[in-house]
């Protein structure tokens, strides 16, 4: 006689497994819900994590962006606001320096050389700009200030436009001083330009300008033709003296448009840092939607699946508690 | 026909429904022990003389399925062997770190990449540098704690096979004593039932490392072999060698020495291929691990650190053709013919990390320069990043070739490690799957109290009928007597 029968531990280890079965989806939906993170994040994405660590690699790089962007938008901005510092300096004494001839007295000329030494100064004070630190004039050499003192300046013209007769003298000795290597090559105390300074994936800004761009030297070369008049060159012949006022302020009226174009090259580098860190912050926030869609779980999704598997687990206790009071045993009292 | 042979057949009916509540007794007690085998008592009626004697007791039956049971112990062998391998591809994945966790190589990777980016925005800032120095090492350290993650699964692999093997050859033991036990109670003609049990539940424990086909012989007496065809138990029990050793780096290899194969009665098996007689349990699966997936995985990332190392050499205009780079191989230059194990010898180049008596500056005028130069100047710093960031065909055989940045190579490296671990884990749950059915079918043919008790009904009706005609034949004996008084 063949009997049907099936054996108790059958049951116990049916039960068994699937309420342990189910307790750890319980536990993955819990978990789920409360952190929004896939607990196995490589079964997620069928084992190619590629998509989601290039979105994290991306969100990290762009980060980093985000500060050199910062600091080259503070350099641009000191650099900016140097250069048309320089221009009001040089504004505000061309026409004065142009009538010293034809108009003023040799009192006033003096006057007038006085007043560029202090321009002089200010402009050099302007040169020297240091931004967080950082000499925004001296490329490389970011630790030191591009210029000297005036002082020092002035006197090495005076040097180098020893025995100068006239103006002219002067200004061919002050022009050949500011492009000679060793004149004002020398008294520069910066290095070489700075490098561009990566501001988005495979974009850069050029932050190069140094105190020896033409405009600025040739700003500065302005203002120290006026103020040798004030060291006391070509001492005793005021008509030269007035002449050499002259000739500075042509050279500073003759160096505004390079001031200017200077100027706008420095802004074009600006709107290109705005422009990148613009685009960095809009590409920050849709990788960041992106990394949550690909990198998330769906709370909706998780929360639902939590839901039903609990039902699950308590439908499996039920019939637990009434299978294992299904015996003959109990009968048989 | 006589009075009192109805009396003994009455009896033998008594005695048969003891041994038959004893056996019950038995099969109840032991409802969930593991490894016990419902028996019966066989019954036939008994015949002397050419007439019917009452009843006698056959012998007991184990209620065994072997077929059944055969199919069972290969399943649970192959469960035990992707149980062991998804379980190491998995601690693979972990050391390389889960794609969101933020100690992934990949995270320690974009940390460091990050830092090239801000330094170049910013070369004289100390706190920058040293925010390169800082990830570089954590990277290098990434590398190292994989290296030796994987390095130490490989060691507890060789312990386990050691015990594994100890363990066989202490189960190979018992069986043969068990084997001449049952030579002699079956000769004796006992009930070897309990016997066999153990017998059968020492088998199941050789057949998870190794599995084995019995296969029976005369007086219950069973030869083992593995299904790859090894002998493990004929006669006499097989003598299995193999040598567990301390520590293991990276370099050590069966093949090129310095770690054990195994030995059946002295003599060598492969441990690997269709030569192999011992694959398809945990034994071949532990073997595999040592010897194939933990060296492949050595290999993925000693191809990674090697690019990584490779990508940093020769842009340094400071140091010398030739010269270690930001990473060196234990402080020096990389020798391409020694790549195995690099992923845990990685190290910061020690010309530039102050923690080995470097300085920062190196970071940015090179790693040969001997004094510090203009703090402003990215240019070498812009070059490590391009050289971190651009495609470069992988020099290394351990990983498929391919034109790559470094972070590709990290992603396809993690994406790998995911990918044979799922695959691994979804062979795992098919072998799991059909152990579970094997084993529930196994469970059914198991003790049912039910049953049990449905019997116990019958044997009590059973024995109280025997009695009642004892009872009865008692009344007509005492009926003759009274006739003498």
């Amino acid at each position: 006689m063949t009997r049907i029968s099936v054996g108790d531990a059958s049951m116990t280890n049916i039960l068994a497994r699937q309420g342990s079965d189910l307790r750890a989806q319980v536990q993955r939906a819990a978990q789920e819900v409360t952190t929004g993170r896939h607990t196995d994040i490589g079964k997620a994405m069928r084992g190619d994590v590629a998509p989601l660590l290039a979105v994290d690699a991306s969100l990290a790089r762009l980060a980093a962006y985000r500060t050199s962007t910062t600091d080259a938008a503070f350099q641009a901005a000191a650099q900016q606001s140097a250069v048309s510092g320089l221009s009001q300096l040089a504004a505000g004494i061309t026409m004065t320096l142009m009538g010293a001839r034809d108009v003023q007295t040799p009192a006033q000329v003096n006057a007038t050389a006085a007043e560029a030494r202090g321009r002089l100064a200010s402009a050099m004070g302007l040169v020297n700009t240091q931004a967080s630190g950082r000499a925004v004039f001296s490329g490389v050499a970011t630790d030191t200030v591009p210029l000297g003192s005036a002082e020092d300046m002035l006197a090495a013209l005076e040097t180098a436009a020893a025995g100068a007769l006239t103006a002219g003298d002067v200004e061919t000795a002050v022009n050949g001083w500011f492009s000679d290597p060793l004149g004002f090559g020398l008294f520069y105390q910066g290095g070489a330009a700075l490098s561009a300074v990566p501001v988005a994936p495979g974009e850069t800004a050029d932050l190069s300008t140094t105190a020896m761009d033409p405009a600025i030297r040739d700003t500065l070369a302005g203002f120290a033709m006026a103020a040798l008049i004030d060291r006391g060159v070509l001492a005793g012949n005021a008509e030269e003296r007035a002449r050499l006022a002259q000739t500075a302020g042509q050279t500073l009226l003759r160096t505004e448009d390079a001031r200017i174009t200077l100027s706008a090259r420095i802004g074009t580098v600006e709107a290109r840092i705005e422009a990148a860190r613009t685009r960095n912050a809009a590409e920050e926030t849709s990788l960041g939607i992106l990394r949550a869609d690909i990198g998330s779980v769906d709370p909706y999704e998780a929360a639902t699946r939590l839901e039903a598997v609990r039902a699950q687990l308590e439908s499996l206790y039920l019939v637990t508690a009434r299978v294992s009071r299904l015996s003959l045993t109990e009968y048989l009292r | 026909m006589s009075v009192t042979s109805a009396l003994a057949g009455a009896l033998s009916g008594l005695s048969a429904t003891s041994r038959q509540a004893e056996i019950l007794s038995s099969n109840v007690a032991n409802a969930t022990t593991p490894g016990y085998v419902r028996r019966e008592v066989g019954l036939g009626a008994a015949v002397l003389a050419g007439h019917g004697q009452g009843v006698q007791i056959l012998g007991v039956r184990r209620d065994v399925d072997r077929h059944l049971l055969g199919e069972r112990r290969l399943a649970e062998a192959g469960t035990g062997d992707r149980d062991v391998r998804a379980g190491f591809l998995q601690r693979v994945e972990r050391a390389l770190g889960s794609a969101d966790s933020p100690s992934s190589l990949a995270a320690r990777l974009a940390a460091f990449d990050q830092a090239l980016v801000e330094a170049a925005g910013r070369p004289e800032s100390q706190a920058r540098l040293n925010g390169i120095a800082t990830t570089a090492r954590s990277l290098i350290a990434g590398f190292a704690a994989a290296t030796t993650d994987i390095q130490t699964a490989r060691a507890a692999a060789d312990r386990r096979i050691g015990e594994e093997v100890t363990r066989l050859n202490a189960t190979l033991q018992q069986l043969h004593e068990l084997n001449v036990n049952l030579r002699s109670f079956t000769g004796a003609g006992r009930d070897v039932s309990a016997l066999l049990d153990e017998r059968q539940r020492l088998v199941d424990q050789i057949s998870a490392i190794v599995p084995v086909r019995e296969v029976p012989r005369d007086l219950n007496q069973i030869a083992l072999f593995t299904t790859g065809g090894a002998p493990l138990l004929e006669g006499s029990a097989a003598e299995i060698g193999f040598t567990p050793v301390h520590t293991i780096t990276p370099e050590m290899t069966q093949a090129l020495g310095g770690l054990s194969g195994i030995t059946i009665n002295g003599r060598p098996f492969d441990t690997a291929g269709s030569a192999s007689p011992i694959l398809g349990g945990t034994l071949g699966a532990l073997f595999s691990v040592r010897d194939e997936l933990a060296v492949s995985a050595q290999g993925k990332l000693d191809a990674a650190a090697r690019d990584l190392v490779e990508r940093f050499s020769g842009i340094d205009p400071t140091l010398a053709p030739g010269a270690a780079g930001l990473f060196t191989d234990a402080g020096g230059a990389f020798d391409p013919l020694d790549e195995v194990g690099l992923a845990g010898r990685l190290r910061l180049n020690p010309a530039a990390d102050p923690d080995q008596g470097g300085a920062l500056f190196r970071l940015r005028d090179g790693l040969g320069a001997a004094t510090e130069g203009p703090p402003g100047n990215g240019t070498l710093l812009s070059a490590l990043h391009s050289a971190l960031t651009g495609a470069r065909p992988l020099s290394s055989t351990g990983f498929p070739a391919g034109n790559r940045s470094f972070a590709a190579l990290a992603s396809d490296i993690l994406s790998d490690a995911a990918a044979l671990r799922l695959s691994a884990q979804s062979e795992q749950s098919f072998t799991a799957a059909r152990l579970t059915a094997l084993t529930d079918l196994e469970a059914q043919n198991g003790i049912d109290t039910d049953r049990e008790m449905q019997e116990l009904l019958v044997i009590e009706k059973n024995y109280a009928a025997n009695a009642k005609v004892i009872q009865a034949v008692a009344d007509m004996i005492d009926t003759l007597i009274r006739l003498d008084g």
